[in-house]
């Protein structure tokens, strides 16, 4: 069929567009803010939800501005913020990726910079690391404070099959090479690739883009000076790239696999491949699917240093958490404030490191012994915490419209649609604002 | 009770009486069908229907990013989509797929639906088992099929002779066969169902004649079966024309349009332009080119075909 419901829907979806905006706002129906004397705070809706209701429910303990806590499931949560964040139906406060993902918003006008807060209650900026803090810096001002946890892109590998090829895992890049090629000969893809989702290729262009060229490069280039993507670093972050891709790093079918649907997991675990580039939830997405491989071959180091690099070997990519960030129109700041006083504290860290996240705050520290695997937290938190610069995700440090078309330019690249000039080209056409 | 049940069937005993009782009390109680009666469909239609469409069709002609307020902007997204390369490769592809659909599905589903039409017990539950993916979502299917033939733990790590390195969704190539193939797979079956139940109404004496002709089982098909099934082909075909003009969930869970833009059909990059890009105006000049060019194929094919003349096969065979 295709049935015949198919072109009234289609006609549906385009009403959509406009309709959208007389949508109720939240999952759990009572949306709207401001006229019924309470603060709505809008999260991703996820396990994490467990932790962000304790909080809410101790704050409404002391405070007289009661918090609601709404929650929007499903990874459109961006693309259905983006519909109601102008209208009566948003929320006080909402949960977002900092940089890219509330740069329009701050354009437009709608949220409150958190100066006057920090100059009040200096703890809101120095009680966090400051490497994460600054992503949600937008403009010189501050619009966000951390919440949940952090998220540094890893490189991780099978012991057993790195052992087998008489391979360590790679501190720079040519050993990295080094290592493609003794898998390779052992018959195992080298390197497991989710190309089919599109993300996790583009963590090896951020991370060889800040190795080589430090964050510089692509600050500038999100600032708008697009030269930035013609200059001789970006050539040779491309270069390398295409190298390792040539050199059958990622096997045959990268694109045909992916990461969501645990294709690429599940490659690392059954020994068919040697690494995989990966945010730090890779562990428990592993200790879930395959414990047993988790808890007895599964490393973990951080991506490799290049020689000749402007970047820090010491940066970190991937997302550096999540953010709280204050509408302009909210009737209750004095409440609000308060309520992010909260995102520091012992409660709060305790809680979150109970389920796993790490969060980014000075005294997180304090806590790391209590994880569910404290070395592995501890590996996470030092690095984080070392590091000059943490580069957010591409897609997230840009604009939500210019993902889409990223994304493209990006697997085009690597599976060869797009030499290095038609790449350079996509990535100047990208909207920066 | 037992006479009214008696009464409604013509073949049975006082089939006169039967027959007169009804028109009486439509005309004396029921009067004709008034305008009114078709209100409140009519409301929710236009409330639903046509109100978005000219939503849509006045927002095609604004420039708008959900968040601040729309402006207009004159046939600018018009023409913008006009020289754009994706868009252009997005129609042939939706050409490309649409017709892929008809030309597979339709045969196909012709003989599924005439063997089905049969009257053994077997047959009937292999139909059953056979129309289970008509009950499946689209998203749910999208989804099982990915997983189905994920090349290193699916069926092309398996049978690698037929697949290769199991690159379906990185080439081109493959990736429309494994869209057309996954829409065939859901699809057929309700095809077959339309068939099936065509199949079923031929008069069985058309089948006697012809046996007394010395007509074979193939000459029976030919001459008998297929010319039967024409209005039913027809309906069938528009269905799947508009269902392939309008695909959508596949390529989204499938490919999501790629390896880069090789699969991004004009639904899906109206998807892309609109929820992923914000490109609200663009967004819905795609979406109604879509419904315009849906609404012209389905007409061509109703005129070219004769549909529109309501010719009854009822009176003999023609």
């Amino acid at each position: 069929m295709k049935t015949r419901a198919r072109l009234p829907r289609l006609v549906a979806c385009g009403a959509t567009l406009t309709l959208a905006l007389t949508l109720s706002a939240c999952g759990d129906g009572d949306g709207g803010s401001g006229s019924d004397g309470k603060i709505h705070v809008l999260v991703y809706g996820d396990a994490t939800n467990k932790v962000e209701k304790q909080l809410v429910e101790k704050f409404n303990k002391t405070s007289d501005v009661k918090v609601v806590l709404d929650t929007l499931p499903g990874a459109d949560y961006q693309k259905k913020l983006q519909t109601i964040i102008n209208t009566p139906q948003a929320p006080d406060v909402f949960f977002n990726w900092g940089g890219g993902s509330i740069k329009p918003f701050v354009k437009a006008g709608l949220l409150m910079p958190l100066d006057d807060f920090i100059e009040k209650n200096p703890d809101l900026e120095n009680k966090f690391l400051p490497s994460v803090f600054n992503n949600a810096v937008v403009d010189g001002k501050p619009y966000g404070v951390p919440m949940r946890g952090t998220q540094p892109v890893l490189l991780f590998h099978n012991k057993k099959v790195l052992d087998e090829a008489g391979v360590k895992p790679p501190k720079t890049w040519d050993e990295l090479l080094e290592a493609v090629s003794a898998l390779k000969a052992k018959g195992v893809t080298p390197i497991a690739l989710g190309g089919g989702d599109i993300w996790p290729t583009q963590m090896w262009f951020q991370y060889l883009y800040d190795r080589v060229a430090g964050p510089e490069l692509f600050a500038k280039a999100l600032g708008g000076d697009k030269s930035a993507w013609e200059s001789p670093d970006s050539k040779k972050a491309l270069d390398m790239i295409r190298e390792l891709v040539d050199a059958g790093a990622f096997g045959k079918n990268y694109d045909s696999v992916k990461y969501t649907n645990a294709g690429s997991v599940q490659l690392v675990a059954s020994g068919k491949a040697g690494f995989e580039l990966m945010g730090s939830w890779y562990y428990s997405q592993q200790l879930t699917d395959h414990p047993d491989f988790a808890e007895k071959s599964l490393g973990y180091t951080a991506f490799p240093t290049v020689s000749g690099g402007k970047g820090d070997p010491k940066n970190v990519a991937g997302n550096t958490n999540n953010y709280y960030s204050v509408m302009k129109k909210t009737k209750h700041p004095e409440a609000v404030a308060e309520f992010l006083k909260l995102m520091y504290s012992d409660d709060f860290v305790k809680a979150q490191m109970d389920i796993g996240n790490l969060p980014t705050t000075t005294n997180t520290k304090d806590f790391l012994d209590q994880a569910a695997d404290p070395k592995y937290s501890r590996f996470q938190y030092d690095l984080v915490a070392d590091a000059p610069s943490f580069q957010l995700s591409w897609d997230q440090a840009y604009p939500q419209k210019a993902s889409s078309d990223m994304h493209k330019a990006i697997q085009q690249f690597f599976n060869g649609q797009l030499d290095t000039d038609g790449f350079i080209k996509a990535m100047q056409a990208l909207p920066t604002d | 009770m037992t006479t009214q049940i008696t009464s409604a069937r013509p073949a049975a005993g006082p089939r006169k009486g039967a027959r007169r009782r009804p028109p009486a009390s439509n005309a004396t109680k029921v009067g004709r069908p008034s305008f009114a009666w078709a209100l409140p469909a009519a409301l929710f239609f236009a409330l639903f229907a046509i109100a978005p469409l000219v939503m849509v069709a006045v927002l095609s002609f604004m420039t708008w990013d959900g968040i601040s307020s729309p402006q207009f902007v004159g046939m600018d997204n018009w023409s913008r989509l006009m020289d754009d390369p994706v868009m252009l490769n997005s129609i042939w592809l939706t050409l490309l797929l649409t017709v892929l659909g008809v030309v597979i599905q339709t045969p196909l589903s012709i003989v599924l639906g005439v063997w089905a039409a049969g009257n053994q017990r077997n047959r009937a539950v292999l139909s059953v088992i056979y129309f289970i993916p008509l009950l499946l979502s689209a998203t749910a299917v999208s989804v099982l099929w990915r997983a189905l033939l994920d090349p290193n733990f699916g069926i092309p790590a398996e049978a690698t002779w037929l697949f290769g390195d199991g690159n379906l969704f990185g080439e081109q190539a493959t990736a429309i066969g494994v869209l057309a193939f996954v829409s065939t797979w859901q699809f057929t079956p309700f095809h077959t169902l339309i068939y099936q139940g065509a199949a079923r109404a031929v008069p069985e004496v058309l089948y006697q004649a012809a046996e007394i002709d010395g007509a074979g089982r193939y000459r029976q098909f030919f001459h008998i079966t297929l010319p039967q099934l024409r209005n039913s082909m027809i309906t069938s075909m528009i269905l799947m024309i508009v269902g392939g003009l309008t695909t959508f969930e596949t390529v989204l869970i499938l490919t999501q349009g790629g390896p880069g833009t090789d699969t991004t059909i004009s639904a899906y990059y109206m998807y892309d332009k609109a929820f992923q890009g914000f490109d609200f105006g663009t967004g819905s000049a795609i979406a109604l080119a879509l419904v315009v060019a849906a609404t012209i194929i389905s007409l061509v094919v109703v005129r070219v075909s004769g549909y529109d003349k309501m010719r009854s096969t009822m009176e003999g065979v023609s």
